[in-house]
């Protein structure tokens, strides 16, 4: 071959020269390579277009992917950030390229025990789901499902790691909110349950607590105030009512309390309630009262007030261990559709808030959780029957209300119950009861009873009260009755729920055998056709079970004056 | 095919190009059609094209030191030029025929 002895030009030149080949045969940019020996030319092209096509989808794929693409050496240190976790994490790949996986992206808390998975990288475990979260930018922690898989470096010994994650933040909130929704369920069934058990028992322990306490009354007559007697039926009258109460609480809590709803003011409630509430929370604590201006009038009837009252005041005195501040307040609330959004089960709308707050110790998250559930007490035995809030809860969601709870431990409690506002005048609260008992006229009263127990007190009461009394067993022997019966019938007292026939229909057959014949529902029992619907309508006479002589004296003159 | 020698124009010209491609293939094509367009637009009627296949004509490969193919010397005006590739980059051709590069002429 010829010499050649190159000028410092043209040395320079075949440099550049070289350099230019060397480029266009990285980039791709040539088709063939002339080998020195003439003969060799290398078809480059086919080869070098598959491998970049192919490097060109990859990348493609790994830059399109929904899911979360990063690839580390194998001292974590990050190689590849694909655009996924661009929009995760809010780093570009300049900010991340060549830094740790630990240093930017996890909790400290969890940095060990990541790091340790990799100490065995080719262990096939390593490509099993694995939930780690990560943190953004902004710090906020983002639970990842990973899959890791290490791979053998190209070129000599190391190896990287391959993990492809998924974002399941949303995915965990979700089931976690499906958990709680479960709970709510399981909470209603629990609830329901319960509910109907104290339905039924309610039922027979009503019918004989009217027994017990018509005749105690009816023996209280006959014994002069100055005997010890008269002060032992006293006794049993008191235990009869209480034991009332009791049935009471459980039916309200159950929702199948019948209720006699009315127009009214909250402001005007509690403050008809204070002085009660006062008693009931002792000395040493403070009760703040602070009513809301010109609130809006709510539908409820007046003794749940007094439940949800009694109820919320008796728990923020036993959350106060020395002294401290119970303040009822109320106020007009608008609820738009963003508030609903975050809060489930509430309707926009208009509602008259009440609120209950105490100064005492607060609950933890576990407590709150659990709080509204029947026979849930963090009272000590014997000192609460868990019934309480359940009652609260029960009252609240009756009146398409509801209710919220605000506790802190160590900060103390607030539940704030919300009541929709009812667009009409209030009426007045009936206050205090005759304080004598109304005599009966002349007037015929049927009774009709399948509990031969109340039958026979009821009959005797009205007698006393010297109304003319005819008695029943069941519908069809009033019907029989009414029938057989010359006179006039001028009033029926029925208990709603019987065998064969309900007291609704029972009262509309006897109307056509004695037009003008008036009503009187009685009832303990709570599944029945009224309690269904949770409300008596309004206008309906009704005296629930048990009932005094004197409470009996008053309902049955309201009937019969009733135009 | 025989050894393919494309004068495209008569002498004289200024211009002397030298292309050597493979066959068909997109970097050759590319190169040519580049070159091509190039020259009809700033040299037109001023210039020299030779394309030489290097598939067909190794031995003229041999002897320009040719050793990939698309390539492209600049023969004349002197001291020659080469530039590897297919000539994607035209601002470098324009500079090596010592053209300035304006909106038209790429």
């Amino acid at each position: 071959m010829k010499e050649w002895k190159p000028t410092y030009e043209e040395l320079e030149a075949r440099l550049s020269e070289a350099e230019g080949t060397l480029r266009a045969i990285r980039s791709g940019d040539i088709d063939v390579v002339v080998g020195d020996k003439g003969m060799l030319i290398m078809r480059a092209k086919a080869a070098e277009d598959a491998l970049r096509e192919t490097q060109k989808t990859l990348e493609a794929v790994v830059e399109t992917a929904p899911i979360l693409i990063v690839m580390t050496d194998a001292e974590g240190r990050i190689l590849l950030f694909n655009r996924a976790c661009e929009e995760l994490t809010g780093y570009a790949p300049q900010e991340v390229l060549g830094k740790t996986v630990r240093e930017l992206f996890l909790p400290p808390e969890w940095a060990d025990i990541v790091v340790e998975r990799f100490a065995d990288p080719f262990n096939p475990t390593l490509q099993e789901p694995y939930i780690n979260p990560w943190l953004t930018k902004t710090g906020e922690e983002r639970l990842i499902e990973w899959r890791y898989k290490a791979l053998p470096a190209p070129q000599g010994t190391g190896y990287f790691i391959l993990g492809t994650g998924l974002d399941i933040t949303e995915r965990k909130r979700t089931e976690e909110e499906r958990a709680r929704l479960e709970t709510q369920l399981r909470q209603a069934q629990k609830m329901e349950a319960v509910g109907r058990l104290a339905g039924g028992v309610a039922h027979d322990f009503n019918n004989m607590l009217t027994t017990i306490l018509g005749y105690a009354e009816l023996a209280l007559h006959e014994v002069s105030p100055e005997s010890s007697l008269h002060d032992d039926l006293l006794e049993i009258c008191k235990a009869a009512r209480r034991s009332a109460d009791l049935t009471r609480q459980l039916l309200a809590f159950a929702r199948r309390q019948t209720v006699s709803p009315i127009v009214l003011d909250l402001n005007d409630a509690v403050s008809g309630m204070l002085k009660m509430l006062r008693r009931l929370i002792g000395e040493d604590i403070d009760l703040v009262w602070m009513p809301g201006h010109d609130l809006w009038a709510v539908k409820i009837d007046p003794s749940q007030v007094d439940q949800l009252l009694a109820n919320l005041v008796v728990n923020a005195r036993d959350a106060i261990p020395g002294v401290g501040k119970v303040i009822i307040e109320t106020h007009n609330v608008a609820l738009d559709k963003a508030y609903c959004a975050s809060h489930a089960g509430v309707v926009p709308g208009e509602y008259v808030m009440l609120a209950v707050s105490d100064t005492g110790i607060g609950m933890s998250k576990e407590v709150l959780e659990h709080l509204f559930e029947p026979f849930f007490t963090t009272k000590e035995m014997g000192k609460g029957t868990g019934l309480g809030l359940a009652t609260v809860y029960g009252i609240v969601k009756q009146n398409d209300g509801f209710i919220n709870v605000y506790s802190e431990p160590g900060q103390g409690t607030t539940f704030k119950i919300y009541l929709p506002r009812f667009e009409a005048k209030p009426a007045e609260i009936p206050v205090g009861k005759a304080a004598e008992m109304p005599r009966g006229g002349r007037e015929t009263v049927l009774i009709v009873e399948d509990e031969k127990a109340i039958l026979d007190i009821s009959e005797r009461i009205l007698k006393e009260l010297g109304y003319t009394v005819l008695i029943a067993k069941s519908p069809e022997e009033a019907i029989h009755l009414a029938e057989e019966h010359a006179g006039d019938i001028h009033l029926l007292i029925t208990d709603v729920v019987m065998p064969e026939m309900n007291g609704r229909d029972l009262a509309e057959r006897l109307a056509s055998i004695k037009p003008g014949i008036k009503c009187l529902y009685m009832s303990g029992y709570t599944a029945n056709i009224i309690a269904q619907r949770g409300v008596l309508n309004e206008g309906v006479c009704f005296i629930p079970k048990p009932f005094s002589s004197m409470a009996l004296a008053v309902k049955i003159r309201e009937a019969l004056e009733r135009g | 095919m025989t050894t393919q020698r494309d004068k495209e124009t008569v002498a004289p010209a200024r211009y002397h190009l030298r292309l050597f491609v493979a066959d068909d293939e997109p970097n050759s094509r590319q190169a040519k059609e580049t070159l091509k367009r190039l020259c009809e637009t700033c040299l037109k009627g001023n210039y020299t094209l030779e394309v030489v296949d290097v598939l067909e004509d190794y031995q003229a490969a041999l002897e320009n030191k040719i050793l990939v193919a698309p390539t492209l010397i600049v023969l004349a005006p002197p001291p020659p030029i080469t530039i590897i590739g297919s000539l994607s980059d035209t601002h470098k051709v324009l500079e090596a025929l010592g053209l300035p590069a304006s909106e038209k002429n790429l």
